[in-house]
């Protein structure tokens, strides 16, 4: 069945200060959305509280309908970075882990995932380099079976061949019915790969389209419209 | 494969696949990969090339059997009226380039002659290398 995320009337603030208003999203279908905006626009907030990782916002998050907590955190897989990992651990060591906890988790796409991006399961996290310690994020994200995937920025500071043998990973082991919001302020790399662009600006949501109708309609690339959308409030400021 | 971002991307996959069969590369009948590995080898989205190959279907170019993939059509006439589009609208292009620089049909005739001997010889060349 396909999946649907449905957020309503999202608001949430941090210290006073609005992070995010009157946020509503559809996504539905086994979809790609690439989610853009500045470093600071509310991504990782918007992720974490999808995810139920970010606590007291108003307003609600359901996915097929249902609002439980509990029972949505079993239908999604985020790219936690890890940072409640013990720095000495070995990849096999977290690899056991992720097992233990999500009865989802499957080892054999894993495995087929760690060698087509040449883990070493023997290393410690504190020897990983940042790309391949983003690898080793994505296979555990991508080796539990959910209906929703949320990548929370998995390029950033990345090379560029690291970047395209994750981009390479995340379509071969997608699985089909499955929704991906995929965050990032950089877009050309991952353009051609999505299905639909939601642009958060100004603690808002200021676009959500297909990526296909974008480059229809105004004939522009996925960067330059979001550049330009962008554009357009500095020189109003 | 590299993508244009301005261009629709299921429309650059289109244009590949069709490149593909006027080029005699996929010869008519012959059976595409399956949609995930066409992805996989565009580094494109699976829905994306959904979409193209849906499209190739409506148009009768691609025949799509059940249970058993999607074939290049073995209907001659489709692949030549194909190839025909093709041509025209290269050429409008072309035409409507030159068009917009003054150049007249005689003059556009002319430079085309001279310039496909040109490659002839430029080609020629390479073979002897």
């Amino acid at each position: 069945m396909a999946t649907t995320l449905k957020i309503e009337q999202l608001n949430y603030r941090k210290n006073l200060k609005k992070i995010l208003t009157d946020v509503s999203l559809s996504l539905s279908g086994n979809k790609i959305v690439g989610l853009l905006g500045e470093n600071g626009a509310g991504k990782t907030t918007l992720m974490r509280l999808i995810a139920g990782l970010a606590k007291n916002a108003r307003g609600t998050v359901t996915i097929n309908g249902d609002s439980n907590l509990a029972n949505r955190k079993s239908l999604i897989s985020y790219s936690d970075p890890l940072g409640g990992i013990a720095t000495n651990k070995r990849i096999s060591d977290v690899k056991q882990f992720y097992s233990r906890v999500y009865p989802d988790f499957d080892e054999q796409k894993y495995t087929q995932m760690a060698s087509f991006l040449k883990l070493d399961e023997s290393q410690r996290l504190s020897a990983l380099s940042k790309g391949t310690r983003e690898k080793l994020v994505i296979s555990l994200t991508l080796a539990r079976q959910t209906s929703v995937y949320l990548l929370d920025e998995p390029f950033s500071g990345i090379d560029s061949m690291s970047r395209k043998k994750i981009i390479n990973s995340i379509i071969q082991w997608k699985p089909a019915d499955s929704l991906m919001l995929i965050s990032d302020h950089y877009v050309s790399e991952i353009a051609p790969i999505l299905d639909e662009i939601v642009i958060i600006k100004d603690d808002k949501v200021a676009v959500h389209k297909a990526a296909d109708e974008i480059r229809e309609e105004s004939g522009q690339s996925i960067e330059d419209y979001y550049e330009s959308l962008y554009g357009e409030a500095d020189i109003n400021d | 494969m590299e993508f244009d971002d301005k261009v629709p991307i299921y429309y650059q996959i289109k244009t590949a696949i069709y490149d593909q069969i006027i080029s005699g590369q996929l010869a008519p009948g012959d059976k595409l990969p399956a949609i995930r590995q066409l992805a996989v080898s565009m580094t494109v989205n699976v829905n994306t090339v959904q979409r193209a190959l849906s499209e190739m279907i409506t148009e009768g170019v691609i025949i799509s059997r059940r249970g058993r993939g999607n074939f290049v059509t073995d209907n001659a006439q489709v692949v030549e009226q194909l190839k025909q589009q093709l041509i025209t609208s290269y050429l409008k292009q072309l035409y409507d380039r030159l068009h917009r620089l003054n150049i007249s049909d005689e003059q556009m005739i002319a430079e085309l002659t001279v310039y496909i001997e040109r490659q002839g010889d430029s080609n020629g060349n390479d073979i002897e290398d």
